[in-house]
């Protein structure tokens, strides 16, 4: 008779994992209306709770350069410039890093603490954080401003979509897309977009002070 | 001891019941695998399409709004506006329910939905929303065709339907053609949201000089379309590439999709 308890137990245990499973976890993702309430208790000394049209309602698992899991929450509270690249990129990709370091020469007067730049890869298959972190050295990239994210493609696609990134696969290993620089304020809205490679970055450098004159 | 294990054998069978109606689902239509040529792609080939599981139907403001009632954060008045904008559920009177509307369109698709909330509700159901190729794919299909590219009846159709306003109620999603596959209202209903809608690169993408400076023109547009010819695909690619994440459109639904090999392995 016990045994047949303990037996019971377990199947129970059993089809109760079962049925989580085929739950799905049901509406966990997307959003994170959720976790901004969650996050806004837990943080609330520093920030408080997350503005509507904040990107950092995003509540998906991101990896940086480091192999350090982190929220993009964790990229709040400076102003960041925001794109999205690959690393096996030939064209484009060391273009817009290019127009990065533009803009971070022009706005060196920010320390890291106030200016943040996120390099965010389409390409999570071959760029590993460790790929990303040498693709930083290659490129001098200062860590202490630079951060470089990888995640599930769904992530990334959701994060994509909220920066207008276009981007699509070619079978051969390239991934077209549109280029884009966010400017994201201390909350995670989005402020100003530069499109395009090569652009003058006088709008883009404007749009950033007048952020952090405002704070 | 034969109660507990009757007690036992009902636990189990709840649960594998909740399995199997997730997992082989009457409302989806099996899309044989095969290949074919998008209107944008890379390049002018064709590209294989994995078959794939898709619902037979739109879903409806009713199946919306018992996942709206389970997921609160979908409320109209919870959602954050990041993932669905002001015009989110507009044609429901409150976020709990359809409203005075309701006996006209609960069986009607949903509309004024967002791509996160869309994407949202197929999660839920253990499913996602099918791809820009996968949604096309299926939508070549006539009554007897899987692929009515060809068929001047079929594209004269679709044409119609396209350049036809908006009815003030939408009828029930079971009243458009049922295609080759066993699939309703691809074309004829509303407009479908797809996972990778911002796929298509109809902004000037500036990857090579050349193409940024043809896309700088009118047209540039349908100058990289394989089949000048389809205007109908034409016009849902331009209209996939104006869409934003949080956008809702009044003749915007969805319907969810799932693999095959999610499908088996949740067996």
């Amino acid at each position: 008779m016990k045994r047949f308890t303990y037996f019971l137990f377990l199947a129970l245990t059993l089809s109760f994992t079962a049925c989580e499973q085929a739950g799905h976890s049901c509406c966990v993702k997307p959003t994170a209306a959720a976790a901004g309430k969650t996050t806004a208790t837990t943080v609330a000394n520093t920030t408080g709770a997350l503005t509507d049209l904040s990107l950092y309602n995003l509540a998906s698992d991101w990896t940086n350069q480091d192999k350090q899991p982190i929220k993009l929450e964790k990229l709040r509270g400076k102003v960041q410039l925001v794109a999205m690249i690959y690393t096996s990129c030939g064209y484009a990709c060391p273009r817009t890093i290019a127009d990065l370091q533009v803009l971070e020469h022009a706005l060196r007067k920010y320390k890291p603490e106030e200016l943040g730049i996120t390099l965010v890869t389409l390409d999570p298959t071959r760029d590993t954080p460790a790929r990303l972190k040498a693709f930083a050295a290659a490129h001098h990239l200062d860590a202490r401003r630079w951060t470089l994210l990888t995640s599930q493609p769904d992530n990334i696609q959701e994060l994509a979509a909220l920066l207008n990134v276009k981007y699509t696969n070619d079978f051969e290993g390239n991934i077209s897309h549109s280029n884009v620089i966010t400017v994201l304020n201390t909350a995670g809205e989005i402020i100003y977009q530069q499109e395009g490679l090569g652009t003058n970055p006088a709008e883009t450098v404007k749009a950033v002070e007048q952020l952090q004159q405002a704070m | 001891m034969a109660r507990q294990l009757f007690i036992l054998m009902l636990v189990l069978s709840t649960c594998h019941l909740a399995l199997a109606q997730k997992s082989a689902p009457a409302t989806m239509a099996r899309i044989k695998g095969g290949t074919f040529v998008p209107l944008y792609g890379a390049g002018k080939t064709a590209v294989p399409v994995k078959g794939f599981q898709l619902d037979k139907f739109p879903v409806t403001n009713a199946e919306f709004l018992a996942f709206v009632q389970q997921n609160p954060k979908w409320r109209k008045s919870e959602v954050k506006r990041i993932f669905a904008d002001a015009q989110y559920l507009r044609h429901w009177t409150t976020g709990q329910s359809i409203g005075t509307d309701a006996a006209k369109i609960n069986n009607s698709p949903v509309i004024n939905v967002s791509w996160f909330a869309a994407k949202a509700y197929c999660e839920c159901q253990g499913k996602r929303l099918p791809t820009v190729n996968e949604w096309e794919y299926a939508a070549l299909a006539s009554e007897t065709k899987a692929d009515a590219t060809n068929d001047e009846k079929f594209y004269q159709r679709s044409l119609e339907w396209y350049s036809q306003p908006n009815p003030e109620y939408l009828p029930s999603v079971q009243s458009s053609f049922r295609n080759y596959y066993g699939v309703y209202g691809m074309i004829g209903l509303v407009w479908e949201w797809t996972a990778d809608y911002n796929s298509t690169m109809l902004v000037s993408d500036a990857r090579t000089t050349e193409s940024n400076n043809q896309q700088q023109f009118c047209g540039a547009g349908a100058s990289s379309a394989t089949n000048v010819k389809n205007y109908v695909a034409f016009m849902r690619y331009a209209f996939r590439s104006s869409l934003k994440p949080n956008y809702t459109v009044g003749n915007l639904g969805f319907r969810c999709a799932q693999s095959i090999n999610t499908q088996l392995a949740k067996r």
